[in-house]
């Protein structure tokens, strides 16, 4: 077996938490821009980041190696501040050419025995999708073909609306269904660049239906900064069980997309650390 | 987790990450490219149905290009073979982190199907000197769909599990809403028939009409191709061959249609009868060992020599309808459904109507146009 040992490494250090601790303040507003001045007096914990190397497709020369947290409350949201180096910026999910991203992983039962990698069945875990490109789309318009490629030559498109929006009415309701949907449409024109994500182990993270987390990233000086924000409860769907005053584990992800990193090609942080919510 | 899965292409076991287990029926295509003519009328008919919308510009779920020197995209089945440069290796012999030994296309490799691929084809003057070129002036036509494989790199690569073999008739589709566009299915599929749809952000592929074959009809780039080059129908493994399944005849009974690239460990369905004009060389690379005897069976076929199979031939583009037996009866060869009723019948030798030069009754000569 060619992966044993990876499994292993897997298995052995899931559950494991080392001494790092992250305490998120509690404050009265949270800021939503990473630039914003409240960040600047938290001390940050800098978190160590190494390949995936459990399940195959693996990322074993990783190019991201840490990141730096940040976290604040004000008694119902929570937010996290993300700080990374990535020499490039990449804001397109394109044809062999992907997206930065951000991951942030939480158990739904506080326990650092719930295996770090993305849970297990029965073992929920919570994870808040950060990417680039869905921060572009909201910035600056959806990236559709005319401005992905401005000087492609193509003007027939005999069904679909922009951005990818097929009549409800179409005669061809299989192809609606196919290569169109609804779904599709939705899940690509949310207003937030965070996508809620549950999983019960590698391979069986879904979105979820309710998708109320928030998010703001800004590339500046070879850094990106990004801050996912969520409700601590929100209404009408499964919540990790979290709040003031609990403590709880996370872990974190980061992709470069240059260096072809995307799904399970990532690096991450491969111990549960705590996090103490005041 | 590697499991063993029998490859009858290749008479032996590959490697395969998923249980092997075949589906009740096997969705396959024959296509004969002595016939091909490259009209593309089958990439239209497919476009129009199936990827007219944004992102999918450059989508071409079948396309037809021209051989040796056409790809879409670049290079496609060099790089194939680069890859499998070794000794009785495929595609899921991957090294170390992955599930399956691919390569990802840039994004230009796929930005000019058929362009330029026809020019070199000039007129060859009397007298032209060809002993000098890595080869001499041959080509032919190569029509290619997703082969709808029985052990599909696609599914195998997934780490989403977003893409399945289908139990009913063994296409192979992508869930979109589960797929993440993570592009794993794109690096793995050798034949790159997986497509990134840059605007949904989802991939998606050839579905092999499955809207009319479960109505029982074939594909629409297969009932629209002019040169009636193609036949849809469900193949059987060839143990289980059935003479009068037209598939199975051509495929295990007769092997005059084989598998392209068989090599890659995929067993693909589309099934191609090699052409004739073209150094077996270059055939058995691409089609395996059994290129040689299909085209000499193919020629006996052009003498008169296998009036079963020649009749067979004549149902290719005979009827919209998925034939799954046949029947040769004096001149006519029959094709029956899924439960044996009569869909098609078609005369082996049209009668032929000859007419005079000279109409003595009408006192005109006729000019030869219809």
């Amino acid at each position: 077996m060619r992966y044993t040992g990876a499994l292993i490494l897997g298995l052995v250090l899931s559950g494991v938490v080392f001494s790092q601790e992250i305490v998120c303040k509690r404050v009265k507003s949270l800021p939503l821009d990473p630039l914003d001045k409240a960040w600047t007096n938290i001390k940050p914990v800098d978190i160590s980041l190494s390949g995936q190397a459990v399940v195959p497709p693996m990322e074993l020369k990783p190019s991201i190696t840490s990141i730096s947290v940040k976290c604040l409350n004000d008694g119902k949201n929570i937010a996290f501040h993300l700080v990374w180096s990535d020499k490039t910026e990449d804001r397109f999910h394109l044809i062999g050419k992907f997206s930065d991203a951000v991951a942030i992983q939480i158990p739904y039962r506080p326990s650092a025995d719930v295996p770090i990698t993305m849970g297990d069945k029965g073992q929920r875990v919570l994870i808040l999708h950060w990417a680039a490109f869905r921060q572009e789309n909201i910035e600056k318009g959806y990236s559709d073909t005319a401005k992905i490629y401005p000087n492609y030559a193509y003007d027939w498109y005999p069904h679909a609306d922009p951005p990818y929006k097929y009549p409800e009415n179409w005669a061809n309701q299989y192809a609606l269904n196919y290569i169109g949907g609804e779904k599709v449409f939705r899940k690509n024109t949310f207003n937030t660049p965070v996508r809620e994500v549950v999983a019960e182990g590698y391979g069986s993270s879904t979105w979820k239906d309710i998708q109320g987390a928030e998010g703001k990233g800004v590339y500046r000086n070879g850094k990106w900064y990004v801050v996912i924000k969520r409700a601590f409860v929100e209404e009408s769907t499964s919540n990790p069980e979290w709040g003031p005053g609990k403590e709880t584990f996370v872990s974190f992800a980061v992709w470069d997309g240059s260096n072809g990193e995307v799904g399970a090609r990532k690096s991450l942080s491969y111990s549960w650390i705590k996090l103490r919510i005041e | 987790m590697v499991y063993k899965a029998y490859n009858w292409q290749l008479g032996r076991e590959v490697n395969y990450p998923y249980e092997p287990k075949r589906p009740q029926k096997q969705f396959a295509v024959v296509m004969d490219l002595n016939k091909c003519i490259a009209c593309q009328t089958c990439t239209v008919a497919c476009k129009t149905t199936w990827t007219p919308g944004r992102g999918q510009e450059y989508m071409l779920w079948n396309n037809v290009e021209t051989k040796p020197w056409g790809f879409y995209p670049l290079g496609w089945d060099i790089k194939l073979l680069e890859l499998l440069d070794g000794n009785k290796k495929t595609v899921f012999d991957a090294p170390e982190g992955e599930v399956v030994l691919g390569w990802k296309p840039d994004e230009l490799d796929w930005m000019y199907p058929n362009v330029g691929e026809d020019e070199v084809n000039e007129p060859v003057d009397v007298g032209t000197v060809l002993e000098n070129l890595p080869h001499p002036i041959w080509m032919f036509y190569l029509p290619r769909i997703c082969n709808h494989c029985t052990y599909p790199a696609c599914v195998a690569a997934c780490p989403r599990q977003a893409i399945y073999k289908r139990e009913e008739d063994g296409i192979v589709l992508i869930d979109p809403e589960r797929c993440e566009g993570y592009q794993e299915c794109i690096r793995a599929c050798p034949y790159k028939k997986t497509h990134f749809n840059f605007v949904a952000r989802i991939s998606q592929k050839c579905i092999g009409c499955f809207p009319r074959v479960e109505d029982g009809y074939q594909p629409q780039c297969v009932i629209t191709c002019i040169g009636k080059i193609r036949l849809m129908g469900f193949i059987n493994p060839p143990e289980n061959a059935k003479p009068d399944n037209p598939i199975d005849f051509l495929v295990h009974v007769k092997k005059v249609a084989l598998p392209l690239y068989p090599q890659s460990g995929l067993e693909p369905n589309v099934y191609y009868i090699p052409p004739i004009n073209v150094p077996l060389s270059f055939l058995k690379q691409m089609f395996g060992p059994g290129a040689e005897h299909a085209v000499k069976t193919y020629m006996a076929m052009r003498e008169g020599k296998e009036p079963e199979l020649q009749a067979l031939l004549h149902l290719f583009g005979s009827t919209p309808r998925i034939p799954h037996t046949f029947k040769v009866v004096g001149n006519e060869v029959i094709a029956y459904d899924e439960v044996g009723k009569e869909i098609v019948r078609v005369p082996i030798v049209e009668p032929i109507q000859h007419r005079p030069h000279k109409d003595e009754k009408l006192d005109v000569v006729r000019q030869d146009i219809p």
